[in-house]
């Protein structure tokens, strides 16, 4: 088996510190940074989230795998900003909406994300319109991804998505929303690029709107 | 608290009657008609008991009932033959064992003995639940249950849950409408117990309400915006008062209708009357109550320091978002039992499984581990998608984690409320409400849903019931020197709330609870327990 091969197979099996020392040796080896993403961390987290859809894997095993790939990325990231064949997938800015707490389902969002090879800004739960508003200037983001495990919270998306038209903001990024009480025509009723029904859905639907048109 | 009380003397001219599975016992007078005694334990008959209809069937295990026309109409002779019967069309003429085919009894009410101070007067006990009320009559003098009466909450049709609740609350008249609902309702209760005691309203002297934060709010007319959003921190939570007059109760306008103060968030007074029940603000022993529902509530405490929390355990203990699960009602698999390596299913009302209710699902994926059909992950060994337990029942994968975000819940609820007490473990723990009553200990410990020996836990029934009686002996809402029964206002401002989502080992501590543990810690010893 190839180092990129064996670490695909340590991030899914989320042993983080075998990833680490496998992502060293494919550096020593001289493989480029960036050839780390297709050829193992992307494919690996593919299958995380292929078993997660098909219930084989659950909340803890896809948080230690998306861990051990966070162990590989954290080596790889500085070495590709001297990269110049690499083109960046864009900056997302995630949360919780305000009023809402869940944060376990952004988390593996992020993390699914972040391994996909997108830079994240997570400011964590709860967060309003003008924390957002802020985040999204200050980090020219590309991308927000808002999630809301309320019936009762998933009405302030529409709030966010107002508050960054009235910022002058809305057309500069690309809005994602998801959690378990958002649907599909809801997510077009407050005027959202897309819904992600799952992480899944979620990195398929952010890698669509990154490709070239 | 107090132990069960033993087997009841039967008073000549009154028989005894034992209801499955349950195995509540109730009496009735000779000649009287079956009905009365199975509507006050929560049986309804559909068709207002004319025997048009087979809804109340029962079978007769043990005993005679004659068999009449109506009867004949409605089941063969060869269900005559098995013992079947339409419980609306008997009378009692004997003792009797008889199984429920429409088994509703999951509504638990209280009939613990309970220290007092006598007074004069009746009073009435109300526990006032997101899905079912309890209500009962009570001589204040002799501290005995005159009448017990039972519902489905009135408010179910605008939403199973207390987020759902607020919701609709929140949509233009849903809370008037929500209010009106619930105290008419409650007045209704209060009406059909006089009547069931026939005893006229005139000696009720006072009337307790209990409930969680929402029913609290929703009975009270209090904006419930609060509690739609963190911090879910409740704008009016205090004691609140009322006279049977201004709700248009059938009592002398000036008996005073209390809905007892909340603890703090989603923890309502129901809460606060399971800690009088239990009588943890006296204890030496530190000790928790846990409330399993789909908001389960959990205190740890002694005489020296109570913390409380809520936590989102979701429906899967009471069947829902389970491919099929069901309410503990009559075809629901209520307990699984490995026998030489095989599964055996009991089923409500002895009838062909349709279901699995929140019992049967602790147990069915307890036996799971065991066989090692079901990892510790969670995971099913065989990458089979789903395990079948009776012909037309089976267990998904997608159920197991379900079970596990449910279970996880409240383990790691009570894991960070023992990390903020200091790190003692609780001597014993009272589990309240109908699955706590139902649910077998050691499959609890097994599937890791509690963590304690089956021995240290105890099921404690309908606390919240029980509480709110005790209140009614306490001194009118005024705390004095040796008021300490039924005294809640003291109690109450012992009692701290802790926000778990706001902590920050939440996640860690939930993920960690997430799955199951490899052995089965002495399981098989404590199976009899």
């Amino acid at each position: 088996m190839s180092t990129l091969e064996e670490l695909k197979e340590a991030i899914i099996d989320g042993k983080a510190p075998a990833a680490k020392q496998l992502t060293e040796r494919g550096l020593a080896e001289g493989i480029r940074a960036a050839e780390f993403f297709p050829g193992a961390i992307i494919p690996a987290m593919d299958e995380v989230g292929r078993r997660m859809r098909e219930c084989e894997f659950f909340i803890p095993e896809v948080l230690i795998a998306a861990r051990a790939a966070r162990g590989a990325t954290d080596i790889l990231r500085p070495l590709l900003a001297g990269d110049p064949s690499v083109r960046p997938m864009g900056t997302v800015v995630c949360g919780t909406i305000k009023g809402d707490l869940h944060d376990i389902g952004k988390n593996i969002v992020a993390m699914m994300l972040e391994s996909a090879g997108f830079r994240i800004v997570d400011l964590g739960v709860d967060v309003s319109p003008e924390r957002l508003v802020d985040a999204v200037r200050r980090e020219q983001a590309d991308f927000v991804a808002l999630s809301a495990l309320l019936t009762t919270t998933m009405v302030n998306m529409k709030s966010a998505i107002e508050a960054l038209a009235s910022a002058g903001l809305r057309e500069k990024v690309r809005v994602l929303v998801g959690g378990a009480p958002v649907t599909q025509a809801w997510a077009q009723s407050i005027g959202a690029d897309g819904y992600g029904k799952d992480a899944v859905a979620a990195v398929e639907l952010a890698r669509q709107l990154v490709a070239p048109a | 608290m107090d132990p069960m009380p033993g087997a009841k003397l039967v008073e000549k001219g009154m028989h005894r009657i034992i209801l499955k599975p349950t195995g509540v016992e109730v009496s009735a007078p000779s000649g009287s008609p079956l009905r009365d005694p199975l509507f006050e334990q929560g049986v309804e008959f559909p068709c207002g008991g004319q025997g048009r209809c087979r809804g109340c069937r029962i079978q007769v295990l043990e005993g005679q009932v004659q068999v009449n026309a109506a009867q004949r109409g409605q089941l063969s002779p060869d269900e005559l033959a098995h013992g079947w019967r339409l419980a609306c069309q008997c009378s009692v003429e004997g003792d009797l064992v008889i199984e429920l085919r429409q088994w509703d009894a999951a509504i638990l009410a209280d009939e613990t003995p309970f220290d007092f101070e006598p007074r004069p007067g009746l009073g009435v006990a109300v526990d006032v639940g997101t899905t079912t009320i309890v209500a009962q009559l009570l001589d204040l003098q002799t501290g005995s249950v005159l009448a017990v009466r039972t519902a489905l909450n009135s408010q179910g049709r605008h939403g199973a849950d207390v987020m759902s609740r607020i919701e609709y609350a929140l949509s233009p008249g849903g809370l008037d409408e929500l209010q009106h609902l619930i105290r008419r309702q409650v007045g209704a209760l209060v009406r059909q117990l006089l009547l069931a005691a026939r005893t006229p309203g005139q000696a009720v002297r006072n009337v307790v309400l209990v409930g969680n934060t929402v029913m609290h709010h929703l009975f009270s007319g209090i904006d419930v915006e609060p509690l739609s959003h963190f911090p879910f921190v409740p704008n009016r939570a205090g004691l609140e008062v009322f006279n049977a007059g201004e709700l248009e109760w059938d009592l002398p306008s000036g008996v005073p209708v209390r809905f007892l103060p909340c603890l703090g968030g989603f923890v309502g007074s129901d809460i606060l009357a399971g800690l009088l029940a239990t009588r943890m603000g006296e204890s030496e022993d530190l000790i928790a109550l846990i409330d399993l529902g789909t908001n389960g509530e959990i205190v740890l405490g002694n005489r020296e320091r109570i913390l409380c929390a809520s936590t989102a355990a979701g429906p899967a203990f009471e069947g829902a978002r389970v491919s099929m699960g069901m309410r503990a009602s009559a075809g629901a698999i209520s307990q699984v039992e490995l026998e030489d390596g095989r599964v055996k299913c009991h089923v409500l009302g002895n009838i062909e499984a349709k279901g699995l209710c929140g019992s049967g699902l602790v147990d069915a994926v307890a036996a799971g581990l065991d066989l090692g059909i079901i990892l510790p992950s969670g995971r099913f060994a065989d990458a089979r998608s789903e395990w079948t337990l009776a012909p037309a029942v089976a267990l998904t994968q997608s159920d197991v984690r379900e079970l596990q975000l449910a279970k996880a819940a409240i383990a790691s609820g009570l894991q960070l409320l023992r990390e903020q007490w200091g790190g003692a473990d609780p001597v014993r723990l009272y589990l309240a409400g109908a699955f706590g009553n139902y649910v077998n200990r050691s499959r609890a410990r097994r599937i890791g849903l509690i963590n304690y020996p089956p021995d240290q836990i105890q099921p404690a029934g309908n606390t919240a019931l029980l509480g709110a009686k005790l209140a009614l002996f306490g001194s009118d809402g005024v705390d004095g020197p040796g008021k300490e029964v039924g005294s809640y206002h003291a109690l109450r401002r012992r009692v701290e709330h802790v926000s778990l989502s706001a902590d920050p080992h939440f996640q860690d501590v939930f993920v960690q609870e997430l799955g199951f543990s490899e052995s089965a810690h002495n399981y098989q010893e404590e199976v009899a327990l």
